[in-house]
Protein backbone atom coordinates (compact mmCIF):
# COMPACT_ATOMS: atom_id res chain seq x y z
CA UNK A 1 0.00 0.00 0.00
CA UNK A 2 0.95 3.66 -0.42
CA UNK A 3 1.49 6.15 2.32
CA UNK A 4 -1.65 7.82 1.18
CA UNK A 5 -3.82 4.56 1.34
CA UNK A 6 -2.18 3.57 4.75
CA UNK A 7 -3.21 7.02 5.81
CA UNK A 8 -6.82 6.28 5.07
CA UNK A 9 -6.78 3.36 7.19
CA UNK A 10 -5.61 5.16 10.48
CA UNK A 11 -9.25 5.91 11.82
CA UNK A 12 -10.64 2.36 11.17
CA UNK A 13 -6.85 1.18 12.49
CA UNK A 14 -7.90 3.33 15.56
CA UNK A 15 -11.23 1.51 16.12
CA UNK A 16 -9.92 -2.03 15.81
CA UNK A 17 -11.59 -1.99 12.87
CA UNK A 18 -9.00 -3.27 10.27
CA UNK A 19 -8.61 -7.00 8.74
CA UNK A 20 -5.48 -8.94 10.37
CA UNK A 21 -3.61 -8.20 7.09
CA UNK A 22 -4.57 -4.34 7.05
CA UNK A 23 -3.59 -4.52 10.57
CA UNK A 24 -0.02 -5.74 10.00
CA UNK A 25 0.47 -3.08 7.44
CA UNK A 26 -0.25 -0.70 9.46
CA UNK A 27 1.40 -1.09 12.46
CA UNK A 28 4.51 -1.55 10.18
CA UNK A 29 4.04 2.06 9.02
CA UNK A 30 3.16 3.39 12.34
CA UNK A 31 6.98 1.84 13.20
CA UNK A 32 8.43 4.17 10.96
CA UNK A 33 6.19 7.23 11.22
CA UNK A 34 5.50 9.26 14.20
CA UNK A 35 2.94 11.83 12.35
CA UNK A 36 0.96 8.54 11.56
CA UNK A 37 1.19 7.18 15.66
CA UNK A 38 0.30 10.84 16.68
CA UNK A 39 -3.01 10.81 14.49
CA UNK A 40 -3.54 7.22 15.87
CA UNK A 41 -3.37 8.32 19.26
CA UNK A 42 -5.81 10.93 18.69
CA UNK A 43 -8.12 8.63 17.64
CA UNK A 44 -8.08 6.57 20.36
CA UNK A 45 -8.36 9.37 22.18
CA UNK A 46 -11.06 10.36 21.13
CA UNK A 47 -12.86 7.31 20.11
CA UNK A 48 -12.12 6.18 24.06
CA UNK A 49 -14.37 9.29 24.78
CA UNK A 50 -17.53 7.79 23.39
CA UNK A 51 -17.03 5.12 25.56
CA UNK A 52 -16.89 7.72 28.95
CA UNK A 53 -19.72 6.74 31.15
CA UNK A 54 -20.54 3.15 31.69
CA UNK A 55 -22.20 1.21 34.25
CA UNK A 56 -21.11 0.35 38.22
CA UNK A 57 -18.61 -2.71 37.84
CA UNK A 58 -20.45 -6.19 38.87
CA UNK A 59 -20.33 -6.59 42.77
CA UNK A 60 -17.38 -8.53 43.91
CA UNK A 61 -15.28 -8.45 40.40
CA UNK A 62 -12.99 -6.61 42.45
CA UNK A 63 -12.43 -9.20 44.70
CA UNK A 64 -11.72 -12.29 42.03
CA UNK A 65 -9.23 -9.38 40.51
CA UNK A 66 -7.33 -8.59 44.12
CA UNK A 67 -7.59 -12.84 44.54
CA UNK A 68 -5.66 -12.96 41.15
CA UNK A 69 -3.02 -10.25 41.93
CA UNK A 70 -1.80 -12.08 45.25
CA UNK A 71 -1.64 -15.50 43.39
CA UNK A 72 0.18 -13.79 40.74
CA UNK A 73 2.50 -11.74 42.51
CA UNK A 74 5.84 -11.11 40.82
CA UNK A 75 8.87 -12.75 41.70
CA UNK A 76 11.91 -10.49 42.25
CA UNK A 77 14.43 -11.08 39.51
CA UNK A 78 17.95 -12.16 39.37
CA UNK A 79 19.75 -9.22 39.53
CA UNK A 80 19.95 -6.21 41.85
CA UNK A 81 18.90 -3.55 39.48
CA UNK A 82 16.52 -1.18 41.25
CA UNK A 83 14.89 -1.34 44.72
CA UNK A 84 11.20 -2.07 45.09
CA UNK A 85 10.58 -0.54 48.72
CA UNK A 86 6.82 -1.57 48.69
CA UNK A 87 7.35 -5.46 48.80
CA UNK A 88 10.80 -5.41 51.05
CA UNK A 89 11.10 -6.59 54.01
CA UNK A 90 12.36 -4.69 56.27
CA UNK A 91 14.70 -5.44 58.61
CA UNK A 92 16.21 -3.01 61.29
CA UNK A 93 18.93 -1.40 60.52
CA UNK A 94 22.75 -2.91 62.22
CA UNK A 95 23.33 1.05 63.11
CA UNK A 96 20.39 3.27 63.23
CA UNK A 97 20.93 5.89 61.96
CA UNK A 98 19.60 9.51 63.34
CA UNK A 99 18.05 12.00 60.94
CA UNK A 100 20.94 14.18 62.25
CA UNK A 101 23.26 11.95 61.08
CA UNK A 102 21.74 10.85 57.97
CA UNK A 103 24.99 12.82 56.23
CA UNK A 104 26.35 9.45 56.04
CA UNK A 105 24.82 5.84 55.85
CA UNK A 106 27.97 3.91 56.51
CA UNK A 107 27.53 0.34 57.36
CA UNK A 108 23.82 0.65 56.98
CA UNK A 109 22.18 -3.16 57.00
CA UNK A 110 19.22 -2.40 54.70
CA UNK A 111 17.28 -5.76 52.57
CA UNK A 112 16.26 -4.98 49.33
CA UNK A 113 14.08 -6.38 46.70
CA UNK A 114 14.23 -5.95 43.11
CA UNK A 115 11.59 -4.75 40.35
CA UNK A 116 10.95 -5.20 37.21
CA UNK A 117 12.47 -3.04 34.95
CA UNK A 118 15.91 -1.23 35.52
CA UNK A 119 15.61 1.66 33.23
CA UNK A 120 12.08 2.96 32.24
CA UNK A 121 11.84 4.25 28.62
CA UNK A 122 12.14 8.27 28.03
CA UNK A 123 8.62 8.49 27.76
CA UNK A 124 8.15 7.29 31.04
CA UNK A 125 10.57 9.71 31.99
CA UNK A 126 9.12 12.90 30.23
CA UNK A 127 5.71 11.42 32.33
CA UNK A 128 7.65 11.30 35.59
CA UNK A 129 8.65 15.10 35.08
CA UNK A 130 5.02 15.81 34.51
CA UNK A 131 4.19 13.55 37.92
CA UNK A 132 7.07 15.98 39.51
CA UNK A 133 4.95 19.18 38.55
CA UNK A 134 1.83 17.80 39.89
CA UNK A 135 3.56 16.56 43.09
CA UNK A 136 5.01 20.19 43.61
CA UNK A 137 1.55 22.19 42.74
CA UNK A 138 -0.03 19.77 45.33
CA UNK A 139 -0.19 21.79 48.80
CA UNK A 140 -0.53 18.30 50.99
CA UNK A 141 2.99 17.44 49.73
CA UNK A 142 5.86 17.47 51.36
CA UNK A 143 9.02 18.75 50.15
CA UNK A 144 12.47 17.56 50.61
CA UNK A 145 15.71 19.73 49.69
CA UNK A 146 18.61 17.60 49.19
CA UNK A 147 22.10 19.39 49.31
CA UNK A 148 25.67 18.51 50.07
CA UNK A 149 27.99 20.02 52.96
CA UNK A 150 28.58 23.36 50.80
CA UNK A 151 25.27 23.59 49.57
CA UNK A 152 26.82 23.81 45.85
CA UNK A 153 25.03 20.59 44.98
CA UNK A 154 20.82 20.19 45.34
CA UNK A 155 18.15 18.07 44.76
CA UNK A 156 14.35 18.60 45.34
CA UNK A 157 12.32 16.02 46.26
CA UNK A 158 8.49 16.02 46.74
CA UNK A 159 6.31 12.98 48.79
CA UNK A 160 2.47 13.33 48.08
CA UNK A 161 -0.14 12.29 51.16
CA UNK A 162 0.03 8.32 49.48
CA UNK A 163 3.36 8.20 49.84
CA UNK A 164 4.32 8.70 46.24
CA UNK A 165 7.64 10.74 45.82
CA UNK A 166 9.27 11.88 42.93
CA UNK A 167 13.12 13.37 42.82
CA UNK A 168 14.85 15.30 40.59
CA UNK A 169 18.05 15.14 39.93
CA UNK A 170 18.31 16.40 36.61
CA UNK A 171 20.91 19.27 37.80
CA UNK A 172 23.62 16.15 38.63
CA UNK A 173 26.53 14.94 36.56
CA UNK A 174 26.12 11.82 34.48
CA UNK A 175 28.08 9.35 36.79
CA UNK A 176 29.17 6.99 33.68
CA UNK A 177 28.37 3.37 33.41
CA UNK A 178 30.54 2.02 35.92
CA UNK A 179 28.56 3.67 38.36
CA UNK A 180 24.69 4.73 39.82
CA UNK A 181 22.89 7.10 42.00
CA UNK A 182 21.14 5.34 45.38
CA UNK A 183 18.51 6.92 47.15
CA UNK A 184 18.14 5.94 50.72
CA UNK A 185 15.43 7.15 53.21
CA UNK A 186 15.57 7.25 56.79
CA UNK A 187 11.53 5.74 58.05
CA UNK A 188 10.69 4.83 61.30
CA UNK A 189 14.23 4.64 62.35
CA UNK A 190 15.42 2.26 59.48
CA UNK A 191 17.34 2.99 56.59
CA UNK A 192 15.43 1.71 53.83
CA UNK A 193 16.69 1.80 49.91
CA UNK A 194 14.34 3.82 47.84
CA UNK A 195 15.47 3.21 44.65
CA UNK A 196 19.10 2.62 42.39
CA UNK A 197 18.51 5.91 40.01
CA UNK A 198 20.68 5.38 37.48
CA UNK A 199 24.32 7.19 36.35
CA UNK A 200 21.85 10.14 35.18
CA UNK A 201 18.75 10.33 36.67
CA UNK A 202 16.31 13.19 35.41
CA UNK A 203 13.15 12.61 37.88
CA UNK A 204 12.53 9.30 39.38
CA UNK A 205 9.61 7.93 41.09
CA UNK A 206 9.83 6.27 44.67
CA UNK A 207 7.59 5.32 47.53
CA UNK A 208 7.47 5.49 51.06
CA UNK A 209 5.85 4.12 53.86
CA UNK A 210 5.86 5.14 57.03
CA UNK A 211 7.56 7.92 58.53
CA UNK A 212 10.24 9.47 56.65
CA UNK A 213 12.39 12.01 58.31
CA UNK A 214 15.38 12.37 55.76
CA UNK A 215 15.87 11.34 52.48
CA UNK A 216 20.18 10.59 51.59
CA UNK A 217 21.83 9.87 48.06
CA UNK A 218 24.63 8.16 47.65
CA UNK A 219 27.16 7.22 44.58
CA UNK A 220 27.01 3.31 44.28
CA UNK A 221 28.80 0.87 41.72
CA UNK A 222 26.17 0.41 39.39
CA UNK A 223 23.45 -2.09 40.07
CA UNK A 224 23.03 -0.55 43.55
CA UNK A 225 23.98 -2.14 47.11
CA UNK A 226 22.20 -3.41 50.01
CA UNK A 227 24.31 -1.74 52.37
CA UNK A 228 26.06 1.04 52.03
CA UNK A 229 29.74 2.33 53.19
CA UNK A 230 29.66 5.12 51.15
CA UNK A 231 29.27 8.91 52.50
CA UNK A 232 26.32 10.86 51.20
CA UNK A 233 26.32 12.99 48.18
CA UNK A 234 23.05 14.99 49.40
CA UNK A 235 20.93 14.45 52.34
CA UNK A 236 18.25 16.39 53.80
CA UNK A 237 15.44 15.89 56.36
CA UNK A 238 11.91 16.32 56.25
CA UNK A 239 10.95 19.91 57.96
CA UNK B 1 0.93 10.53 55.76
CA UNK B 2 -2.05 9.22 54.45
CA UNK B 3 -2.42 5.59 53.05
CA UNK B 4 -4.66 6.72 50.55
CA UNK B 5 -4.75 7.50 46.94
CA UNK B 6 -7.93 9.09 46.25
CA UNK B 7 -6.08 12.61 45.87
CA UNK B 8 -3.46 11.75 43.27
CA UNK B 9 -3.31 11.93 39.44
CA UNK B 10 -3.70 8.79 37.05
CA UNK B 11 -0.23 8.88 36.52
CA UNK B 12 0.98 8.59 39.87
CA UNK B 13 -1.22 5.59 40.31
CA UNK B 14 0.41 3.75 37.22
CA UNK B 15 3.73 4.86 39.02
CA UNK B 16 2.56 3.60 42.19
CA UNK B 17 1.14 0.39 40.34
CA UNK B 18 4.44 -0.38 39.27
CA UNK B 19 5.52 -0.10 42.57
CA UNK B 20 3.33 -3.03 43.84
CA UNK B 21 0.98 -0.79 45.46
CA UNK B 22 -2.23 -3.29 45.59
CA UNK B 23 -4.11 0.37 46.73
CA UNK B 24 -3.32 2.07 43.93
CA UNK B 25 -4.79 -0.25 41.43
CA UNK B 26 -7.84 -0.71 43.66
CA UNK B 27 -7.67 3.44 43.30
CA UNK B 28 -7.68 2.98 39.56
CA UNK B 29 -10.56 0.16 40.07
CA UNK B 30 -12.26 2.64 41.81
CA UNK B 31 -11.99 5.28 39.09
CA UNK B 32 -12.18 3.49 35.84
CA UNK B 33 -13.95 0.23 36.12
CA UNK B 34 -17.45 1.23 35.41
CA UNK B 35 -16.59 2.71 31.60
CA UNK B 36 -14.00 -0.45 31.14
CA UNK B 37 -16.89 -2.76 32.62
CA UNK B 38 -19.89 -0.57 30.75
CA UNK B 39 -17.48 -1.08 27.42
CA UNK B 40 -17.26 -4.30 27.25
CA UNK B 41 -20.67 -5.71 28.04
CA UNK B 42 -22.02 -2.94 25.28
CA UNK B 43 -19.60 -4.94 22.82
CA UNK B 44 -20.33 -8.59 23.77
CA UNK B 45 -23.81 -8.03 24.91
CA UNK B 46 -22.84 -10.88 27.67
CA UNK B 47 -21.90 -9.82 31.65
CA UNK B 48 -19.90 -12.90 32.00
CA UNK B 49 -17.64 -12.31 29.27
CA UNK B 50 -17.46 -8.24 29.92
CA UNK B 51 -16.53 -9.15 33.87
CA UNK B 52 -13.29 -11.10 32.02
CA UNK B 53 -12.06 -8.89 29.87
CA UNK B 54 -12.41 -5.86 33.07
CA UNK B 55 -10.63 -8.76 35.03
CA UNK B 56 -8.02 -9.05 32.08
CA UNK B 57 -7.52 -5.19 31.81
CA UNK B 58 -6.46 -4.59 35.50
CA UNK B 59 -4.19 -7.40 35.80
CA UNK B 60 -2.94 -6.33 32.52
CA UNK B 61 -1.96 -2.75 33.80
CA UNK B 62 -1.05 -4.78 37.49
CA UNK B 63 1.56 -6.61 35.30
CA UNK B 64 2.62 -4.41 32.74
CA UNK B 65 2.36 -1.02 34.06
CA UNK B 66 4.73 0.90 31.57
CA UNK B 67 2.77 -0.23 28.66
CA UNK B 68 0.79 2.91 29.66
CA UNK B 69 2.39 6.41 28.97
CA UNK B 70 0.11 9.78 30.46
CA UNK B 71 1.78 11.49 27.24
CA UNK B 72 -0.19 9.21 25.21
CA UNK B 73 -3.84 9.98 26.72
CA UNK B 74 -5.14 9.97 29.98
CA UNK B 75 -5.53 6.23 31.79
CA UNK B 76 -9.39 5.72 31.31
CA UNK B 77 -8.33 6.26 27.43
CA UNK B 78 -5.53 3.69 27.75
CA UNK B 79 -7.57 1.10 29.61
CA UNK B 80 -10.54 1.86 27.52
CA UNK B 81 -8.51 1.71 24.27
CA UNK B 82 -7.58 -1.82 25.75
CA UNK B 83 -10.82 -3.25 26.81
CA UNK B 84 -12.24 -2.38 23.24
CA UNK B 85 -9.64 -4.68 21.55
CA UNK B 86 -9.91 -7.58 23.29
CA UNK B 87 -13.84 -7.63 23.23
CA UNK B 88 -13.34 -6.73 19.25
CA UNK B 89 -10.62 -10.05 19.50
CA UNK B 90 -13.51 -11.84 21.41
CA UNK B 91 -16.26 -10.83 18.93
CA UNK B 92 -14.33 -12.21 16.17
CA UNK B 93 -13.44 -15.10 16.82
CA UNK B 94 -15.16 -18.51 15.10
CA UNK B 95 -16.94 -18.99 18.64
CA UNK B 96 -18.52 -15.72 18.88
CA UNK B 97 -19.95 -15.41 15.59
CA UNK B 98 -23.36 -16.66 16.01
CA UNK B 99 -23.29 -15.10 19.87
CA UNK B 100 -22.30 -11.76 17.94
CA UNK B 101 -25.54 -12.13 15.71
CA UNK B 102 -27.84 -13.03 18.56
CA UNK B 103 -26.53 -10.04 20.84
CA UNK B 104 -27.27 -7.74 17.42
CA UNK B 105 -30.62 -9.18 17.70
CA UNK B 106 -31.02 -7.90 21.07
CA UNK B 107 -30.22 -4.74 20.36
CA UNK B 108 -32.48 -4.05 17.99
CA UNK B 109 -34.95 -5.29 20.14
CA UNK B 110 -33.67 -2.46 22.14
CA UNK B 111 -33.41 0.10 19.90
CA UNK B 112 -30.09 -0.62 17.71
CA UNK B 113 -27.14 1.39 18.09
CA UNK B 114 -29.06 4.01 20.12
CA UNK B 115 -26.47 5.57 22.61
CA UNK B 116 -29.58 7.14 24.50
CA UNK B 117 -30.04 3.71 25.50
CA UNK B 118 -26.32 4.06 27.67
CA UNK B 119 -25.58 5.30 30.73
CA UNK B 120 -23.66 8.62 30.46
CA UNK B 121 -22.98 9.26 33.84
CA UNK B 122 -20.35 11.90 33.62
CA UNK B 123 -20.48 15.32 32.14
CA UNK B 124 -18.24 14.77 29.71
CA UNK B 125 -20.13 11.94 28.14
CA UNK B 126 -23.01 13.92 27.14
CA UNK B 127 -20.72 16.34 25.79
CA UNK B 128 -19.39 13.63 23.76
CA UNK B 129 -22.72 12.98 22.79
CA UNK B 130 -23.58 16.29 21.53
CA UNK B 131 -20.78 16.41 19.68
CA UNK B 132 -21.66 13.11 17.88
CA UNK B 133 -25.08 13.98 16.95
CA UNK B 134 -23.38 16.95 14.89
CA UNK B 135 -21.74 14.62 12.76
CA UNK B 136 -23.30 13.69 9.21
CA UNK B 137 -25.33 10.73 10.01
CA UNK B 138 -22.82 8.42 7.54
CA UNK B 139 -20.25 9.51 9.82
CA UNK B 140 -21.71 8.89 12.70
CA UNK B 141 -23.00 5.68 11.98
CA UNK B 142 -19.85 3.78 10.71
CA UNK B 143 -17.94 5.32 13.47
CA UNK B 144 -20.62 3.98 15.98
CA UNK B 145 -21.14 0.84 14.14
CA UNK B 146 -17.14 -0.08 13.74
CA UNK B 147 -16.49 0.79 17.62
CA UNK B 148 -19.77 -0.04 19.27
CA UNK B 149 -20.42 -2.88 16.77
CA UNK B 150 -17.04 -4.57 16.33
CA UNK B 151 -17.05 -4.19 13.20
CA UNK B 152 -14.53 -3.95 10.35
CA UNK B 153 -14.73 -1.25 8.30
CA UNK B 154 -15.48 -3.60 5.59
CA UNK B 155 -18.18 -5.30 7.16
CA UNK B 156 -19.52 -1.97 7.82
CA UNK B 157 -19.71 -1.09 3.91
CA UNK B 158 -21.39 -4.78 3.68
CA UNK B 159 -24.12 -3.78 6.46
CA UNK B 160 -24.55 0.00 5.07
CA UNK B 161 -24.13 -0.86 1.05
CA UNK B 162 -21.67 1.09 1.18
CA UNK B 163 -18.35 1.42 -1.13
CA UNK B 164 -15.45 -0.07 1.68
CA UNK B 165 -13.40 3.15 0.27
CA UNK B 166 -16.32 5.32 1.81
CA UNK B 167 -16.54 3.85 4.89
CA UNK B 168 -12.94 4.47 6.31
CA UNK B 169 -13.29 7.73 4.83
CA UNK B 170 -15.83 8.76 6.75
CA UNK B 171 -14.32 7.11 9.67
CA UNK B 172 -11.60 8.57 9.48
CA UNK B 173 -12.97 11.98 8.71
CA UNK B 174 -15.98 11.72 10.99
CA UNK B 175 -13.02 11.32 14.08
CA UNK B 176 -11.30 14.34 12.87
CA UNK B 177 -14.26 15.95 12.92
CA UNK B 178 -15.50 14.78 16.02
CA UNK B 179 -12.30 15.86 17.68
CA UNK B 180 -13.16 19.58 16.32
CA UNK B 181 -16.81 19.10 18.18
CA UNK B 182 -15.09 18.77 21.23
CA UNK B 183 -12.94 21.14 21.05
CA UNK B 184 -15.34 23.65 20.31
CA UNK B 185 -17.39 22.05 23.52
CA UNK B 186 -14.28 22.75 25.88
CA UNK B 187 -12.79 19.19 25.52
CA UNK B 188 -9.22 19.32 24.12
CA UNK B 189 -7.64 15.97 22.88
CA UNK B 190 -4.16 15.55 21.51
CA UNK B 191 -1.58 18.16 20.18
CA UNK B 192 -2.46 20.53 17.59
Amino acid sequence: MTPDELDALLGAYALDALDEDERREVEAYLAVNPRARAEVETHREVATLMAFGGAPAPEGLWDRIAESLESRAPQPGPELARVLPVRRRRWPTAVLIGVAAAAAIAAAAVTVAVVRDPSPPPSAIDGMAQVFDQAMSDPDSTRIVLSNEDSSQRAVAVVQPGGLGVISLRSLPDLGPERTYQLWGVIDEEVISLGVLGPRPGVEPFTVEGDLTALVLTDEAAGGVTASEQPALLSGTVA
Amino acid sequence: MRDSFSDVSDAALVLAIARYHQEALAEAYRRHAGAVFGLARRLLGDQALAEEIVQEVFLRLWNDPDRFDPLRGSLRSYLLAHTHGRAVDALRSEGSRRAREERDARRTAEGGYDVEHEVWDLATADQVRRSMRRLPDGERVAIEMAYFGGYTYREVAGRLGEPEGTIKSRIRSGLKRLRSELAIAGISVGED
